[in-house]
């Protein structure tokens, strides 16, 4: 039950760094945020709202990715390897459900994998830094036994 | 738990370990939770460096243009100016566009690039030092530019965040350099350029 516990952390945790780093955006504050809820269907006319409640919603999205996170691991201590990697490849996978396919099937764009370098080059990188910490969090929340690896 | 440097750090403190009791300086050791601290600041740093890739974006770099002018215009070092307009602005006809430019796409190139360095270094701990040292460079050169277009600090803070990020392992908690950092101490001992490279992790 650990696991989860320490999964559903680290998810919280890295959701709400990716929301706040989707606040810290050129122009408006936050101006991204509504998109979360739009892959939802979910519209809220008050833009602020709408914009607080996108930020939420990351970080929900975290805690389950998180959860799922936690379960895939297991009760055993995970190397600072295994943590990395695991994470990087949830990055990965966050990257194809929301950022592509996702994102492409709620703006009815003509492919599922339609994709532009623009669009790439801002959601990629971002996602897998959102996975990468959650790992590196999720091993940090270990208790370290005297023999891990460093 | 402490966080040093390097390894040399590691032999010092070891070397020195005997004479601390007589000396009257101890060393400064990083709590956990200040070195997660300085890896959230770190993450923050490179996405400043990131977001700045999407007005300048590829294959024109069109963005960049009116900063290049700007700079070749407010420069505070004297004959920086000449260099700017000698490189990147070589053949260029117009103040507002890059028509006629022999030299501007390659160097914007190697500028966009060297952001992006910048900006995957920081945000993902990976040899962080490293990046931390060509943000420094690229904002002493925004400095020298641009510093008296805009509130004098501006560039003047981004030189010194990255700066102060040069100067501690902040990739060691929340980034790669947590995982390579061990590993190419291990190898320091029988390989010059793991030493080498150990000290940017």
């Amino acid at each position: 039950m650990t696991h989860i516990r320490r999964g559903l952390l680290a998810g919280l945790l890295a959701g709400l760094l990716l929301a706040m780093l989707n606040f810290v955006t050129d122009g408006t504050p936050g101006r991204t945020l509504p998109d979360v809820l739009h892959l939802f269907g979910i519209t809220i006319a008050d833009p602020t709202l709408s914009r607080f409640a996108g930020f939420f919603l990351l970080i929900v999205l975290g805690g389950i990715v998180g959860i799922i996170f936690g379960l895939v691991q297991g009760e055993r201590f995970i190397s600072i390897s295994r943590a990395l990697l695991s994470g990087l490849v949830l990055g990965l996978a966050w990257w194809l459900v929301f950022s592509l396919l996702l994102t492409n099937i709620m703006n009815h764009a003509p492919s599922p994998l339609n994709l532009q370098f623009g669009m790439f080059l801002a959601t990629f990188p971002i996602d897998l830094l959102f996975g990468m910490v959650l790992g590196s969090i999720y091993y940090q929340l270990q208790e370290q036994p005297a023999t891990a690896e460093a | 738990m402490s966080i040093s440097s390097s390894a040399s750090d590691h032999k010092r403190s070891a070397a020195t370990g005997a004479k601390e009791s007589s000396n009257a300086i101890p060393p400064i050791i990083l709590s956990e939770r200040s070195i997660t601290g300085l890896a959230l600041i770190r993450i923050f740093v490179g996405y400043l460096w990131f977001q700045q890739l999407f007005w300048k974006m590829p294959p024109d770099f069109a963005g960049l243009y009116s900063y290049i002018i700007r700079e070749s215009q407010h420069t505070i070092i004297p004959g920086y100016g000449y260099i700017l307009q000698h490189t990147f602005l070589l053949g260029c006809a117009s103040l507002h566009t890059a028509t006629g430019c022999t030299l501007y796409v390659p160097l914007a190139a190697g500028v966009w690039i060297a952001e992006l360095i910048v900006a995957i270094s920081l945000m993902f701990g990976l040899f962080t030092r490293i990046g931390a040292i060509l943000g420094s460079v690229l904002a002493i050169q925004l400095y020298v530019g641009l510093a008296y277009t805009e509130w004098i600090w501006t560039y003047g803070m981004l030189v010194l965040l990255c700066l102060a990020l040069s100067a501690i392992p902040a990739g060691r908690r929340l980034g790669f350099d947590q995982w390579l950092a061990p590993r190419l101490q291990a190898a320091a001992h029988s390989n010059l350029l793991a030493r080498f490279v150990s000290w940017f992790a």
